[in-house]
């Protein structure tokens, strides 16, 4: 969620951001989170992109061909490692599975809902993991993906602000909403915090953003009440 | 010396040394960094493959993912990446990430899922090289496979039909080789003059879209109207594999041919104007008479060794 809070702050457009328990429902693709604009409702990442690139903000145009491709490049590798590390260990591991995520994920519902909806979409995780061959690793072998993940993104970042060197783009945006999540979710252990923490550049990165783009609005106070229990809801 | 390293893999066909990404990424890879490889292309016998192709065999290890497989060769001092920075090696993680998520689902669909490329192309092609009864098993479970990992996927709510999918994927598909096209460029190679992983990778994935004549050819029609990328495929062909280029480019063929003729006339020109210095130190009496090959017009490297041999 965090990405696209920053995507949509990084372009300069105020939010309001809203929990509810049948947001799942109410996105038309099924996927959170989603933006409510007038009587449009957008959601996922690529969509809510082109969404904003057509109302007139785009946060890309700067990039020539070559690096639009290394953007996207790079987004994919994100989605790609990150995202399904993540998967695999909220639903994947059984102790984390027992302890965080099937409380986590069923809490809005009742017993026995919270178990069977937990339950199915372990399933569902389970199946697409086992098709795309994530299924035979180790949790060693997934941290060990998730360093050579963020070995890459530190490598590409170096010493720049952004990855794009001035101007931030949708890529950090990915990454921000990504590595925030991984270092404030309190988990059983924390490895993979500390294999984001050993890259100081995407420490210091995610820092930057966080205080330019999320306390820097004080006057938007309900921006930064929701953002700020979205960390606290993270750290449950 | 490292220990002998075996690959089995599926073989090839149209041109190709073999029609899988996977086992032509391993392949080209091997080429590209100078390790000896030894390869055993799957053939009708009863060691047919037990579901992970290509595996790569080294005394007692068995290694069966490209990705752990180039691993494995990199530890054994077969690396094609040494002269990469390492803003480059986090580029080639992020292309292979891309390939993977927008241009294989297509290429698994090509092959396997549209029903009038696998019935007329590849179920019998695959099940001429696996053993009966397996042949009647493999190439139909290789297909669910194929379809169930592009609707896990690929196959979100907002797609509800396999026609939907479908669209979506080749519509990501043809954008990521627009992409891969303008990341290349005029370059020979992704990152300069020498190939490295990532050129491995991206002919793994391209060859077969590129070479293998399906009756559905789409992708390969996009494909085609971007040339850096058919020529990078070919350039890895006829420079790594040594197999002809034909059919697909005609004017490439022509040209090689009046060179090559050009050059058998020169040779010949050369050997009898040396026949006949010959034939002069002959005829006078302290030299013993010397025998001449002859010329003949032969294909491919032949004809560079006679010259070599005339040049002083």
């Amino acid at each position: 969620t965090l990405c696209f809070q920053a995507f949509l702050q990084m372009c300069n457009l105020p939010i309001r951001v809203v929990c509810r328990a049948n947001a799942e429902y109410m996105s038309p693709s099924g996927k959170l989170p989603f933006i409510h604009v007038g009587n449009q409702v957008v959601s996922e990442l690529g969509p809510i992109v082109q969404f904003v690139k057509a109302k007139g903000h785009s946060l890309s145009d700067g990039l020539d061909e070559v690096q639009k491709a290394e953007m996207k490049a790079y987004m994919e590798l994100v989605n790609n490692m990150l995202l399904t590390a993540e998967l695999y260990l909220q639903w994947c591991d059984d102790v984390t599975v027992e302890e965080i995520t099937h409380p986590r994920y069923g809490s809005p519902y009742p017993w026995p809902l919270n178990r069977i909806l937990s339950y199915q979409k372990q399933w569902e995780v389970r199946r697409k993991m086992k098709a795309i061959g994530w299924a035979g690793k180790t949790l060693e072998q997934v941290l060990e993906d998730v360093d050579q993940c963020c070995q890459a993104l530190s490598q590409r970042l170096g010493t720049q602000p952004y990855f794009f060197n001035k101007q931030p783009t949708e890529l950090d945006a990915l990454v921000f909403g990504h590595l925030f999540t991984i270092l404030t979710t309190q988990l059983i252990t924390d490895e993979l915090s500390e294999k984001v923490k050993n890259y100081s550049n995407l420490t210091a990165f995610c820092r930057r953003i966080e205080q330019q783009y999320f306390e820097g609005h004080d006057k938007d106070s309900s921006a930064t009440v929701a953002a700020r229990s979205a960390k606290r809801s993270l750290l449950r | 010396m490292a220990a002998p390293m075996e690959l089995s893999c599926w073989g090839g066909d149209w041109g190709l040394p073999s029609l899988h990404p996977e086992s032509l990424t391993v392949m080209a890879y091997a080429k590209f960094s100078g390790a000896p490889l030894t390869v055993n292309t799957i053939n009708n016998s009863w060691r047919a493959p037990k579901g992970d192709v290509p595996v790569l065999i080294s005394e007692d290890t068995v290694i069966s993912q490209p990705a752990k497989i180039l691993n494995f060769l990199r530890k054994q001092k077969y690396n094609a990446d040494y002269e990469l920075s390492a803003k480059q090696g986090a580029d080639t993680l992020a292309y292979i990430a891309l390939l993977e998520e927008k241009l294989l689902p297509a290429l698994l669909h090509t092959f396997w899922v549209e029903a009038e490329n696998y019935c007329s192309v590849t179920k019998p092609w695959f099940a001429s090289r696996i053993a009966f009864p397996l042949s009647l098993y493999m190439p139909g479970k290789m297909s669910r496979e194929a379809l169930n990992r592009i609707l896990l996927t690929r196959g979100g709510p907002p797609l509800y039909s396999l026609t939907e999918v479908e669209a979506q994927i080749y519509r990501d598909a043809k954008e990521c080789l627009n992409l891969l096209s303008k990341r290349l460029g005029t370059s020979q190679f992704f990152f300069g003059d020498t190939p490295t992983t990532l050129d491995a990778f991206v002919f793994g994935f391209l060859a077969p879209i590129y070479k293998v004549c399906f009756p559905r050819v789409q992708l390969q029609e996009h494909l085609r109207q971007l040339p850096n990328l058919c020529r990078f495929c070919d350039d890895i062909l006829s420079c790594y594999f040594r197999l002809t280029v034909s059919g697909h480019s005609p004017a490439g063929q022509d040209t090689a041919d009046a060179n090559l003729q050009k050059l058998t006339q020169l040779v010949n020109k050369e050997s009898n104007l040396i026949e006949k210095m010959d034939d002069n130190l002959r005829k006078s009496p302290q030299h013993p008479p010397r025998k001449l090959t002859t010329l003949k017009l032969a294909a491919g490297g032949e004809g560079s060794s006679p010259l070599n041999r005339l040049s002083p």
